[in-house]
């Protein structure tokens, strides 16, 4: 196999909340066209390395990589002009606006003048909201408010918002939890899809280990807020290190 | 359905149309009928009231940075044009003081320079933080005024030239209110507007999905503070007399926070409904109780806060939102919670 660059590499990332270190020493890479699964018990440091990852918090050491460019100190808006989007854990959708409002203002921005954006949203952006809205089978909420769906439609609004700006990686952030298991489903098929078919890349925090082993081709454990193990799903089930952190020594 | 037929009623492009015939008969209307020049005042008046209120919305309803100390935007607009144009030929030499529309533009972009420099630190800051700063700035900068004696008078202020027209007062107030409410309409349905009320949902998430949210909301408060500006500048022109204590009065942010909450945070049309309404209120419940109008309009205040918090726009718009919507609608309890009613 050719060794390609990564599309998203962290050297050495470290972030500190006072004295803990939620994160320390983590190097990874996803390369394009992969799907990597990020687990680890509850505070491992998963969350935190999305957020550092997303720069949504700052690192104390380490860099980041999206693309070959350095964006250890960049913004994240700018990190997401480039191609990275994401969802959060607890989801972050704009509850007094419809559904399609959440798609179009989630379109692909590029720091336009203020002039252009003093205009509607296009017919395209229009278009490619509906479609999404439609894959991820919330074409008939569209003009309903946000916060009148259920938890499990928003997860798959945030998913389409993730979407819009036809983002080159995607991580998501525990995108089943609070799922029912049909829903669930749908939303493995439709990362598939989008893998398969558009070649999109993820990064994904998940407990479902389940999810994860359909899923992904690689995985990295964190434990404590370091990498505790890396590898196929296969290897990273038996991996005794991993059992002990999930299920404590025998 | 008497909701949704209101809801309709209420439609942004129906309210937009409303609107342009409302100001077409106003600007007909000192023309055809023989109005008396303080039935022209109190107009004019109402107009200052619907554009103050309507600017401070564009930051603290839209983008949701509820800004206490607005009113220094006024402020500084009226001090600039009073400087302009009875100080300027004290300092430079053979320099005439400025008329009233040269100094009109110059209040306008100083109040937005100002809101520039103090919007890059200011917008950091969220929440109660924020309008605490901006009271802060408020404060402040009425004792500047009051210290920098030599350019704005101190404490005895400054006296204008007595230009008394008020049919031209009357005439650029409707101007300047109609386009502020067209200007503001067109940002509402613009990916701006729509960006600037994702910032008020939610900060994080819209600056993680590609909003330059610094960019946007510096955008918003200068030019919120651009039209406060103006206004302070006509009205400094207009009331041919100012000092700190007239001009920096705390009074005109809240009837500005009071008249977008009543009408409707965040919506077009609800601010120039609530200043109208608060107008009229005020000026009832000041001629028959003058020396409690004050303690009336701060009940008023709990009364909306507490059953109208969304405006009576938002209330049509979102009727299970308040008590007073869910009565309107004959909401029952019982009903299903609206994120009950979505199945997965």
């Amino acid at each position: 196999m050719v060794q390609q660059q990564p599309l998203l590499e962290g050297r050495n990332v470290t972030k500190y909340f006072g004295g803990l270190a939620a994160v320390h020493h983590v190097d990874f890479a996803v390369y394009p066209g992969e799907i990597v699964g990020l687990v680890g018990p509850n505070g491992s440091g998963k969350t935190t390395l999305f957020n550092c990852l997303s720069r949504i918090l700052p690192i104390n050491e380490g860099e980041i990589y999206f693309k070959g460019k350095n964006i250890t100190h960049a913004k994240p808006y700018q990190v997401a002009h480039m191609g990275l989007a994401r969802t959060f854990q607890v989801i972050r959708v704009y509850r007094k606006m419809t559904v399609l409002q959440n798609m179009l203002i989630s379109r692909q921005w590029r720091g336009e003048g203020i002039l252009k954006m003093l205009r509607p949203s296009s017919k395209a952006t229009h278009e490619r909201a509906r479609q999404l809205l439609d894959f991820l089978l919330l074409g008939h909420l569209m003009h309903e408010p946000a916060g009148h769906l259920s938890g499990g439609q928003r997860r798959l609004l945030e998913i389409g918002m993730a979407l819009m700006p036809d983002p080159d990686i995607i991580l998501l952030d525990e995108a089943t939890s609070g799922i029912n298991p049909t829903l669930i489903e749908t939303i493995k098929d439709r990362i598939r899809q989008l893998n398969r078919q558009e070649g999109k890349t993820f990064l994904l925090i998940e407990h479902n280990i389940d999810f994860i082993s359909d899923l992904c081709s690689r995985v990295y454990v964190l434990d404590f807020g370091e990498k505790l193990a890396e590898g196929t799903p296969e290897e990273i089930k038996n991996n005794p290190a991993v059992i002990e952190a999930y299920f404590g020594a025998e | 359905m008497r909701t949704r037929r209101l809801e309709t009623i209420f439609s942004s492009r129906n309210t937009f149309i409303g609107w342009i015939i409302l100001l077409i008969l106003l600007a007909l209307y000192p023309q055809v009928t023989e109005l008396s020049g303080i039935r022209l005042l109190q107009l004019t008046q109402i107009f200052i009231f619907i554009t103050l209120a309507s600017n401070w919305n564009l930051i603290g309803g839209m983008t949701g940075y509820v800004d206490f100390g607005h009113a220094v935007f006024f402020g500084v607009g009226a001090f600039v044009m009073g400087i302009l144009v009875t100080q300027v030929q004290n300092y430079i030499v053979f320099a005439p003081g400025l008329s009233f529309w040269q100094a009109l533009p110059i209040a306008g972009l100083a109040a937005m320079l100002f809101a520039l420099l103090i919007g890059l630190p200011t917008l950091r800051l969220k929440g109660p933080y924020f309008s605490i700063a901006m009271l802060g700035t408020f404060v402040a900068m009425r004792e500047i005024v009051r210290v920098l004696k030599d350019f704005t008078g101190g404490g005895r202020g400054l006296d204008l030239p007595p230009v008394l027209n008020r049919e031209r007062d009357y005439y650029f107030m409707l101007v300047w209110m109609g386009l502020v409410l067209i200007a503001i309409w067109w940002i509402h349905r613009s990916e701006f507007g729509q960006s600037l009320m994702a910032i008020r949902e939610d900060e994080v998430g819209a600056e993680m999905r590609g909003i330059n949210t610094t960019k946007h909301k510096i955008i918003a408060f200068m030019l919120a503070a651009f039209s406060t500006g103006i206004i302070g500048g006509f009205w400094a022109f207009q009331n041919t007399y100012i000092d700190p204590d007239v001009v920096f009065i705390e009074q005109r942010t809240v009837e500005m926070v009071m008249a977008s909450m009543l009408g409707g945070l965040g919506t077009v049309w609800g601010p120039p409904l609530g200043a109208l309404i608060l107008y009229v209120l005020q000026d009832v419940v000041w001629s028959r109780v003058p020396e409690g109008h004050l303690v009336v309009l701060g009940v008023l205040l709990i009364i909306i806060v507490l059953f109208v918090p969304e405006g009576i726009l938002g209330t049509f718009k979102n009727p299970s939102s308040t008590s007073l919507g869910r009565l309107l609608r004959g909401y029952r309890e019982e009903q299903p919670r609206p994120e009950t009613v979505a199945t997965e």
